[in-house]
């Protein structure tokens, strides 16, 4: 009003003009707010027609998925279970914090449907998958009770991730948590999980500190950067050793978050292990628009191998920007993430990934050695429409696990269901991975677990390494770009 | 502030009435919301207003608009952190720590950033702020871009986390946290009151009206926005250091990102620049705007909560340019008769109260 006021003292001609334009203005706004407004009703309804009533207690309809649920499939099909609001006999719920929008949210949400699939699988009668709880209905151990996920939004930040966490223990309560992708996210939230005292299970961040804290509540399936840094140079050793290739020399490229700087540390540690020399270290600013100056380096530094350690968009970008400058080393191997998202195959062009290799905990040909991850596999392309990844599938294999350990536990006491996770002892054919199994130690990491190396081949990930489960001889080197058909 | 020429007598205990209400239902608030949860967003209101209470400081009162007080708020973070996890200081003299530091910091940095005028004291800050971001992310030390997690106070014998005052951590429930971020928010807010109402508030407010006219009346410009900068700087390393405690790990992008600058100058400019409840008002309307679309409809992923928030924003500033502060005195105005003094009145009033940001308006309009 001090506004209006002002322009009013001008003169009736500026008064007329600002008025209409106002009006313009309000008009315009009225015609967004209202289409704004019934979206968001919509939304509301759609979630809790979702969640099967059970919005019947508390008014929160937030987007759950009860039983068979894709948001996208038919969530109906799972039946009702009419949950009186405080019956014990009510769906299992765990909370489950994905980054579902921001730059990592393609990757959250195929780990969404990855964690849907997991929970359906337990929830119906899956009995040509030998995985545990497959072949029953629910948790059988629980008088059958099926599992609810409640997912909430990380938006790839920390602090957001620690109020979702504390929302899905207090108001959802959920009786374990489960996520977060970004390490930083993971961090705040597993904190919020160690101070209520409830279970936190991780499958997807690989900071050593997670486990290196000493929490009592957090437990994690998959390999952290160590291991799968020493993953990465044995193979390039490998490669020099037993197949030949003409390397000695690495150079870095890595974003400034914490999985870049913490890849760039365990590389280092061991290139020096794996007797190959670091030449040259490269740090961006993670999202960054161009990466000109930074491929100049690694082109002046002039290493054997190119290990770097990015997210999807930036993936795409250095491979892009190298193609541009005519930079090529002989071999790329990077420290999954973005490399290892099949979205950068497609960004890059397959023939312009060919040859890439990555560390990875998973990938698509294991479903030629392992019957129950081919099964998976088909379930997981019926409901994402393609194919299975590192994140999904280790954000799959967590889930099980925990699903399992509940099971085991027969409650949903916090204490029994940690007891239940620390004498978890899973082998070989009981998960998805090219592990031995799961069975965490005393700081609740699985020991297990181990990395893998994939190579872009004809636009698919093959294993290349370890040797013995190898499907595809790796290639060496890469190939001159302008030598790619496009 | 709001207390008027018009009726003295009667407007002063009203208000100081409806303060006491306010007080006295904050007070309760823990008791009424009970879940962590719902007070987890009281707390994170209470945050961002006692962050955007200090911009205030600088941006509303002094004109001056900073887009890099987030990097006051790092080095609070960071300060008390590292003391603890270094010496074991207990947080609550890091608090202080980080204060001086941050202080001294701002005054460092504004003896020549203040020499930009308008915009350009903007784009200052905002570069500052990223290179201080830089330097803590590239920063071994203090945890680099890995951050800091801060260790739980754990009970000897059970070792489960618990409260401890020496530690500043309350981990037993949120109540606690509540109480000293509504002190940390009256304790900004009555410094605000303070420095509105003394000779500071007036130069202040003569030098964002016009700066060399101040200067010609003999303000001393720039010592004055030194302090002011030096008090922003404080009390948003003050709040850095409680949320480093609320959050228990820090990193650069939690703490220092250019994001969090701009919503804390954005809690502000909505809620009413300048004014002493504006940023109260604005933490108040828009944290829990953004957390609670969030909750409710950033699980399924398809980010309609964030196309929300943003069209609120929008509409703010559509139709309240002066912040939500505007709204609020206009209602208050519509039960009286309407105004109908003169041009040159009306032109005097608006200048008097549009408390905005200095010469933005007129590019604005």
């Amino acid at each position: 009003m001090d506004h209006e006021r002002a322009t009013q003292g001008i003169g009736d001609k500026a008064l007329d003009g600002r008025l209409s334009r106002r009006r313009l203005l309000r008009l315009f706004a009225a015609g967004a707010a209202v289409p704004a407004m019934s979206l968001l009703a919509a939304c509301g309804e759609a979630s809790v027609g979702e969640s099967g009533g059970s919005s019947g207690g508390q008014a929160a309809p937030t987007a759950t998925t009860a039983g068979s649920g894709a948001s996208s499939g038919g969530s109906p099909a799972a039946s009702p279970t009419s949950q009186g609001g405080t019956s014990p006999s009510g769906p299992v719920r765990i909370g489950v914090i994905l980054p579902l929008s921001g730059v990592a949210a393609s990757v959250g949400a195929d780990e969404k449907v990855a964690v849907e699939l997991a929970v359906k699988i337990v929830n119906e009668e899956t009995p040509d998958l030998a995985l545990p709880l497959a072949a029953t209905a629910g948790l059988p151990n629980l008088g059958g009770a099926t599992v609810e996920l409640v997912f909430a939004d990380s938006q790839g930040k920390a602090e957001v991730g620690q109020s979702e966490a504390e929302r899905l223990i207090n108001q959802e309560n959920v009786i374990a948590l489960f996520g977060c992708y970004q390490s930083a996210v993971t961090k705040t939230a597993s904190a919020v999980a160690e101070r209520a005292g409830i279970p936190f299970m991780n499958g997807d961040s690989s900071s050593p500190a997670l486990t290196e804290s000493g929490y009592q509540w957090f437990f994690r399936t998959s390999p952290h950067d160590g291991d799968f840094s020493k993953a990465i140079m044995a193979f390039i050793r490998a490669m020099a050793d037993e197949k030949g290739a003409d390397v000695s020399t690495v150079s870095l490229l890595y974003e400034d978050t914490d999985f870049g700087v913490n890849s760039a540390k365990a590389l280092t540690d061991e290139a020096e292990a794996h007797g190959l020399q670091i030449v040259g270290e490269v740090k961006y600013k993670a999202n960054t628009t161009a990466l000109t100056s930074e491929v100049q380096a690694l082109r002046s530094q002039g290493a054997d191998v190119l290990c770097p350690a990015s997210y999807t968009n930036d993936a795409i970008l250095t491979i892009e920007t190298a193609r541009q400058q005519g930079y090529l080393p002989k071999m790329i191997v990077a420290q999954d993430a973005g490399y290892t998202d099949p979205a950068f195959i497609e960004g890059v062009g397959a023939a312009f990934a060919e040859g890439i290799a990555s560390r990875s905990a998973f990938s698509i040909d294991i479903t030629e050695i392992k019957p129950a991850a081919a099964k998976v596999n088909e379930m997981y392309r019926e409901m994402a429409g393609k194919d299975m990844y590192d994140g999904p599938a280790r954000c799959f294999t967590a889930m099980i696990v925990l699903l399992d350990a509940i099971n085991r536990a027969g409650s949903t006491e916090p204490d029994a269901i940690r007891e239940a996770l620390e004498a978890t002892d899973l082998g070989a054919d009981d998960t998805i991975m090219p592990w031995q199994g799961v069975r965490f130690d005393e700081k609740h990491q699985n020991i297990l677990g181990g990395g893998i190396i994939v190579q872009i081949q004809n636009g698919e990930y093959r294993t290349v390494y370890p040797f013995e489960v190898a499907t595809v001889e790796p290639s060496y080197p890469l190939q001159p770009w302008d030598q790619r058909g496009a | 502030m709001t207390t008027a020429t018009a009726r003295p007598i009667r407007a002063i205990p009203r208000s100081w009435i409806a303060l006491g209400v306010l007080a006295l239902a904050l007070l309760a608030l823990p008791l009424v919301l009970r879940s962590d949860s719902r007070l987890n967003i009281a707390i994170l209101v209470l945050v961002y207003a006692a962050l955007a209470q200090a911009w205030n400081i600088l941006g509303g009162f002094a004109g001056q608009i900073s887009l890099g007080n987030a990097a006051f708020f790092g080095i609070g973070a960071y300060t008390s952190t590292v003391l603890l996890s270094r010496w074991e200081v207990t947080p609550w003299l890091g608090m202080l720590a980080g204060a001086l530091v941050a202080a001294i910091f701002a005054v460092i940095i504004g003896y020549p950033v203040f020499r930009l005028g308008g915009h350009y004291f903007a784009i200052a800050t905002i570069a500052l702020a990223e290179i201080v971001y830089t330097i803590f992310n590239d920063w071994e030390w203090v945890g680099g871009a890995t951050g800091m997690l801060i260790p739980f106070a754990r009970d000897i014998e059970t070792g489960r986390p618990t409260n401890s005052l020496y530690y500043l951590q309350f981990n037993l429930g949120k109540a606690p946290y509540f109480y000293i971020a509504l002190a940390l928010v009256v304790l900004v807010t009555v410094v605000t009151v303070i420095v509105d109402r003394s000779k500071l508030g007036y130069y202040l407010r003569a030098i964002k009206n016009d700066q060399d006219a101040a200067r010609a009346l003999g303000v001393h410009v720039l010592r004055y926005k030194l302090i002011a900068i030096a008090i922003s700087a404080a009390f948003s390393a003050v709040i850095g250091t409680f949320y480093a405690q609320y959050l228990l790990y820090i990193d650069p992008e939690t703490t220092m990102r250019l994001e969090l600058s701009v919503l804390i100058a954005l809690v502000a400019i909505l809620g009413g620049v300048g004014t002493v409840a504006g940023p109260l008002v604005g933490a108040a309307v828009l944290i829990p705007a953004a957390e609670l679309t969030r909750q409710q409809l950033g699980g399924s992923g398809n980010a309609i909560d964030l196309i929300l928030y943003g069209a609120l924003i929008v509409l703010i500033s559509i139709f309240q340019p002066n912040g939500l502060m505007g709204l609020v005195q206009r209602l208050r105005h519509r039960g009286g008769p309407r105004p109908t003094a003169t041009p040159t009145e009306q032109q005097a009033t608006a200048r008097e109260e549009a408390p905005m940001l200095g010469g933005y308006e007129e590019e604005r309009g």
